[in-house]
């Protein structure tokens, strides 16, 4: 990734342009990660005195109905990347084949990334009410609407199926086509000499030229899932209905600042920053293997 | 990226069922949006009656009453405020971080990179708690420049990645030459290497503009001064109003848009290299 060919170091001056970055980074990142594993051992609203109160947070949230289904729930998230990368996968090889207008479709379908989750959440949570454009329509074929965000099983599906399928999108077509598009065109050319379907050539030229795309596009929706969902979900279900649509992030955020148990919201923290490290060295791994 | 005489195994059947396909698709996405605008347009009366179908009599009041009654306008100004500071200051941030790891020889760059890198993917809520603590401590509560530093301390890393990725592609011998000329790590810097940079610190400054922009849970933490919010901000906590009925709601979120959607228009391009810059090689 980097190239030394620099006969001597450059002494201390990286040192001072790596200054700010360092700075804001230990302050706004380390010290907040090494704190949350301190606080986890204590009993602490947030401010004033803290009291030591060894494992006793983490043996709470092993009990925690909440906990539990923040974690089934994340569970239930990871099941839909497998669907989010095939269907964008497949979508991108469809417009790769110079379908007509694909360059609107591919504009179009990026909007949502545009406006960000928060103003997705709060859309979509207009969009699947029972008063809807979308519910008076199903209402009129069925005669009863569909509980999108208000059945809890329905609920983290359609959190799962907007925010790991449908949500990214766009920005998972500009991504594969541009990998795609490095794809030495003679390939395809001899594959179909030889008569090979659509799907052969998908399978066996496409898909397999473009293999570090699609594992990073696997470990960007696991960063997702982990430790990008709060605002979609704290905008579109809060959590509920119950705790059906929790996750870790959002229960944090409950037990530190609406219940103002921010000891037991560190140990929260703590198992959230476990799953975040192990994606964050396969990523790691992911780039470093890429670069070579 | 695709030219019109190209290859392909589609037949004209199955390339008119994709075609179809994508067309519905696309329809699809956007019912959610239409739902919102032609909300935005009805009268609180209307909405319940007639969801579905464009409005009867399309009205101007849900704008005025979330613009000024629900203070969008205000939240507006007050990001395009915050996130153009935050952007400059993001840029001067990962460009200068970025040269180092990509350019310079110095004992720590591999361990301080792969450092940064670990930390591209904190979720915010990890930090919020001492974040929003440390922001009180520094007296920044309920100030731009609480909510300013914060998300620049949050986005650097990934900022920082990606224009490492550039400088260190670039040929070495641009320093070289500069450095024969006598010219200061600091003036190579500036005056040979950010210059040759500039496509990718305009993809820079997009993704750090879309990244504030949307950002939530540290604006809520910092601005609890109703005056001082983010139009994301502002956004989040009118949906949590109880109560609110939608035709305002949806006239607040379409005021919301206008500005991701004048920056997507005009910078259509950087968006899509802002996409790829982390990560394709194939």
């Amino acid at each position: 990734m980097r190239r030394r060919r620099g006969l001597e170091g450059d002494g201390a001056v990286p040192y001072v342009f790596l200054a700010p970055l360092l700075a804001l980074l230990a302050a706004f990142m380390i010290y907040p990660v090494a704190m949350n594993i301190v606080t986890s051992f204590t009993e602490w609203k947030g401010y004033g005195p803290w009291k030591w109160i060894g494992l006793a947070n983490y043996k709470t949230m092993i009990g925690d109905e909440q906990f539990l289904a923040s974690i089934l729930n994340t569970g239930l998230m990871v099941l839909y990347i497998p669907l989010s990368t095939i269907v964008t996968l497949l979508i991108a090889a469809f417009l790769r084949e110079g379908i007509g207008g694909w360059k609107v479709y591919r504009a179009i379908l990026y909007i949502p990334n545009l406006l960000g989750y928060v103003l997705m959440g709060v859309i979509f949570s207009i969009y699947l009410r029972d008063d809807s454009a979308l519910n008076t329509a199903i209402r009129g074929i069925t005669g009863s609407p569909i509980h999108f965000l208000i059945s809890p099983v329905l609920a983290i599906n359609t959190v799962g199926l907007l925010l790991v399928v449908f949500l990214h999108l766009g920005f998972g077509l500009i991504y594969f086509l541009a990998a795609m598009n490095g794809i030495d065109k003679s390939i395809y050319e001899a594959a179909l000499i030889d008569g090979a379907s659509f799907w052969k050539t998908f399978l066996r030229v496409t898909v397999p030229s473009i293999r570090f795309a699609v594992e990073f596009w696997v470990v960007f929706n696991f960063i997702e899932v982990f430790a990008r969902m709060f605002s979609f979900i704290h905008t579109l279900t809060q959590g509920g209905p119950g705790y059906s649509t929790f996750t870790l992030e959002y229960g944090i955020f409950i037990q530190a600042f609406s219940k103002f148990k921010v000891g037991y919201s560190s140990a929260w923290s703590v198992v959230l920053f476990a799953f975040c490290a192990m994606i964050s060295v396969a990523q790691i791994r992911l780039m470093q293997r890429r670069d070579e | 990226m695709i030219r019109s005489k190209q290859v392909t195994p589609f037949g004209p059947f199955a390339r008119l069922g994709v075609q179809a396909f994508m067309v519905i698709l696309v329809l699809a996405s956007l019912l959610p949006l239409y739902n919102v605008l032609s909300a935005s347009f009805k009268s609180i009366e209307e909405y319940p009656s007639n969801p579905i179908m464009l409005p009867q009599v399309p009205i101007l009041d849900n704008y005025q009453y979330a613009a000024f009654s629900g203070h969008l306008l205000r939240f507006t100004l007050n990001s395009l405020v915050y996130v153009p500071i935050g952007v400059a200051l993001y840029i001067v941030v990962c460009v200068m971080a970025g040269y180092a790891f990509g350019k310079m020889r110095f004992a720590l760059n591999k361990p301080l990179f792969l450092l940064v890198l670990f930390m591209t993917i904190f979720p915010q809520l990890l930090l919020a708690t001492q974040v929003s603590k440390l922001i009180s401590i520094m007296h920044l509560t309920n100030t731009g420049f609480g909510v300013v530093l914060a998300w620049v301390a949050y986005f650097a890393p990934f900022g920082t990645y990606i224009m490492t990725t550039y400088f260190a592609d670039m040929p070495y011998e641009f320093v070289e030459a500069a450095r024969i000329d006598g010219a200061s790590p600091i003036r190579i810097l500036v005056s040979v290497m950010a210059p040759l940079a500039l496509p990718m610190v305009a993809t820079l400054a997009i993704i750090g503009f879309q990244s504030m922009w949307n950002e939530l849970p540290f604006s809520m933490l910092i601005l609890q001064n109703e005056s001082l919010r983010t139009v994301t901000l502002g956004i989040a906590v009118l949906r949590g109003q109880y109560g609110l009925r939608v035709p305002i709601l949806s006239a607040a979120l379409v005021i919301a848009m206008v500005v991701p959607l004048i920056i997507f228009l005009l910078f259509q391009r950087y968006i899509t290299l802002g996409v790829t810059a982390g990560a394709v090689k194939g």
